[in-house]
């Protein structure tokens, strides 16, 4: 399950997951790479209006695929 | 032709002039976005490993500070040679690192970096200080003294350039220097400090190589740098910049853009069809400045785009170490996937897929993270797909009748980092150039990025301007020595 302190880098682990963020204003890759910080993070600087409705909505998105995030073990 | 691998399969960090695994022992993996294939595993620094760097920076700060400006001028002009030595091998492994076409590696990437280090070579010999009478007995002089330990965190779209683009001023300024290449293409950062270790003296360039979240915090956390260099995207610029606030140093930032390309009618035609193309297509659109807003004239929007099209769907997309290969393979499956949400966005806003639209299959390229040349027409300025940045090779154009309307619309964007105008009129190229709010506009070329001519954004595009000897001022301090001559007391006291 995703929160706002999961990490952005993480997430981008998931295949298919860009294309949830772009549909909903917030790119989650530049040229820099994954943004280097916690979801909440992202969200607050791109000024999303509802977090709380944002990640719900990504949560659905994952659960409507089957995908699960791993944790990072290493 | 099979992939080359000149590659090293394991990679170690440089820290004071060592090389040094993490010391938790955690790596990262380098692929090749083409195919897949694992290149090499370099570091994940650890907190300790990035403390470890910055002082054995500051331990070779106080000898590297008092080279003089000849002694460390022929150092830059060595690394210069070493690069040019190596072409061969830096350009192959940014190729398969970066997925980016041999042509422009060998072409461009390479050798823009190694004349980077011989321009601040020159520049540094050039430098001078003031010196003023304030009055028949009271001089001032104005010195410029490195400002000390640097941090310094590169983007994936131009690892060995940007890396000659930030290490040459900061060492020629006589800073020392710890630098965090992405970890989507550390390898051409690696391959150059091997090249320099046994050039410069050691702590004087230090690299760790790591994750954004991990090597790149502690590096932006770091409380013992006096300035950061970024080069990346608006949202971790501004991450960067209260970095820096927070522990009052000084921050430049090259960012993001949206950038225009204007053609009027009296555009030099095949250049100017070659000129979207090297706007837009170059490095596969991953460019900061790219020339993704493209904006023609009425009278010739029909002509201009028939004749786009034929050369979009004419460029060759492959495998990028084949020497015909126009354009590569986006940095990963992200990108790829980022782009064509943004394709699916256009087409939902009312754009229309002039050519292009899909990743480009066929040939092995499944394997990897291909797209094809791409253009949206009938596109207004205010859609997403040309307001918002894509970061891959698809053009949005736009129509426009008057010089105010087209000057208005490439305005109306938070970014403000290059653009062009294409036209024979140098009254109107003047015009255009002085009145779209941008760093860098270019007259009837894109995307030549050369020392000597300065480079950085108004707006949301960054602040500070690189590639040229400005940049020098920030990575010194003014010191002012102020003396009084005369020998009797003022009288004040």
């Amino acid at each position: 399950m995703i929160d706002s302190n999961t990490q952005v880098e993480e997430i981008m682990k998931i295949p298919g997951v860009v294309s949830y963020f772009i549909e909903n204003r917030v790119s989650p890759i530049t040229c820099s790479g994954p943004f280097p910080q916690p979801l909440g993070k992202l969200l607050e600087l791109k000024k999303v209006a509802d977090p709380d409705a944002f990640i719900a909505g990504l949560n659905d998105f994952l659960t409507e695929r089957g995908i699960e995030l791993k944790e990072d073990n290493e | 032709m099979n992939m080359p691998r000149p590659m090293d399969e394991k990679y170690k960090m440089l820290i004071g002039g060592q090389w040094v695994e993490a010391s938790n022992g955690k790596t990262c993996t380098a692929y090749c976005p083409a195919n897949g294939e694992v290149l090499a595993t370099f570091p994940d620094a650890s907190k300790e490993d990035v403390d470890k760097a910055v002082k054995a920076a500051w331990k070779a700060f106080d000898g590297w500070k008092k080279i003089s400006p000849q002694e460390r001028s022929a150092l830059l002009l060595k690394i210069a040679d070493l690069i040019d030595a190596n072409l061969d091998k830096l350009a192959m492994i940014e190729t398969l690192d970066n997925g980016k076409p041999i042509r422009e590696t060998f072409g461009i990437d390479v050798p823009l970096g190694s004349d980077h280090f011989r321009y601040f070579a020159g520049a540094i010999r050039a430098e001078e200080g003031q010196a003023v009478m304030i009055d028949d007995q009271t001089m001032s002089i104005i010195l410029r003294e490195p400002i000390g330990v640097v941090g310094q965190i590169i983007p994936w779209n131009f690892p060995f350039t940007m890396a000659a683009w930030k290490i040459a001023p900061a060492l020629a300024a006589g800073c020392c220097v710890v630098i965090k290449p992405s970890s989507s293409t550390s390898l051409s950062m690696l391959e150059f400090a091997k090249l320099v270790n046994d050039v410069l003296p050691p702590g004087v360039l230090n690299v760790v190589t790591g994750r954004g979240s991990q090597a790149g915090q502690f590096l932006l956390d770091h409380k013992d740098l006096r300035k950061l260099a970024f080069t990346g995207s608006t949202e971790v610029g501004y991450q960067v910049a209260d970095a820096a606030a927070k522990k009052l140093i000084p921050a430049t930032l090259e960012l993001g853009g949206k950038s225009a390309n204007i053609f009027f009618p009296d555009a030099p035609w095949d250049k100017a069809i070659e000129g979207v193309q090297m706007g837009i297509l170059f490095n596969q659109g991953q460019v900061c400045c790219a020339g993704s807003r493209v904006f023609v004239h009425e009278d010739i929007y029909d002509k201009f785009l028939a004749q786009l099209v034929k050369a979009f769907n004419s460029i060759k997309v492959g495998m990028p170490w084949e020497k015909d290969t126009v354009m590569g393979s986006q940095i990963d499956q992200n990108q790829l996937d980022k782009i064509l949400a943004y394709v699916h966005i256009g087409e939902k806003e009312g754009a229309k897929i002039a050519c292009g639209g899909t990743r480009a299959e066929g040939n092995g390229l499944e394997n990897g993270a291909f797209m094809k040349p791409t253009m949206l027409v009938d596109v207004k300025n205010s859609m997403r797909v040309a307001q918002e940045e894509i970061f891959g090779p698809v053009a949005a154009v736009i129509k426009f009748k008057s010089e105010q309307e087209v000057i208005d619309m490439a305005n109306d964007s938070e970014y403000g980092l290059g653009g062009a105008v294409w036209t024979k009129d140098i009254n109107r190229a003047f015009r255009v150039a002085r009145a779209v709010e941008t760093g860098r506009m270019w007259v009837n070329n894109y995307n030549n990025l050369p020392a000597h001519a300065p480079f950085g954004g108004y707006k949301k595009s960054g602040i500070g301007r690189e590639t040229h000897k400005v940049i020098l001022d920030h990575y010194t301090q003014m010191k002012n020595i102020y003396i009084s001559m005369t020998e009797e007391p003022f009288g004040l006291y």
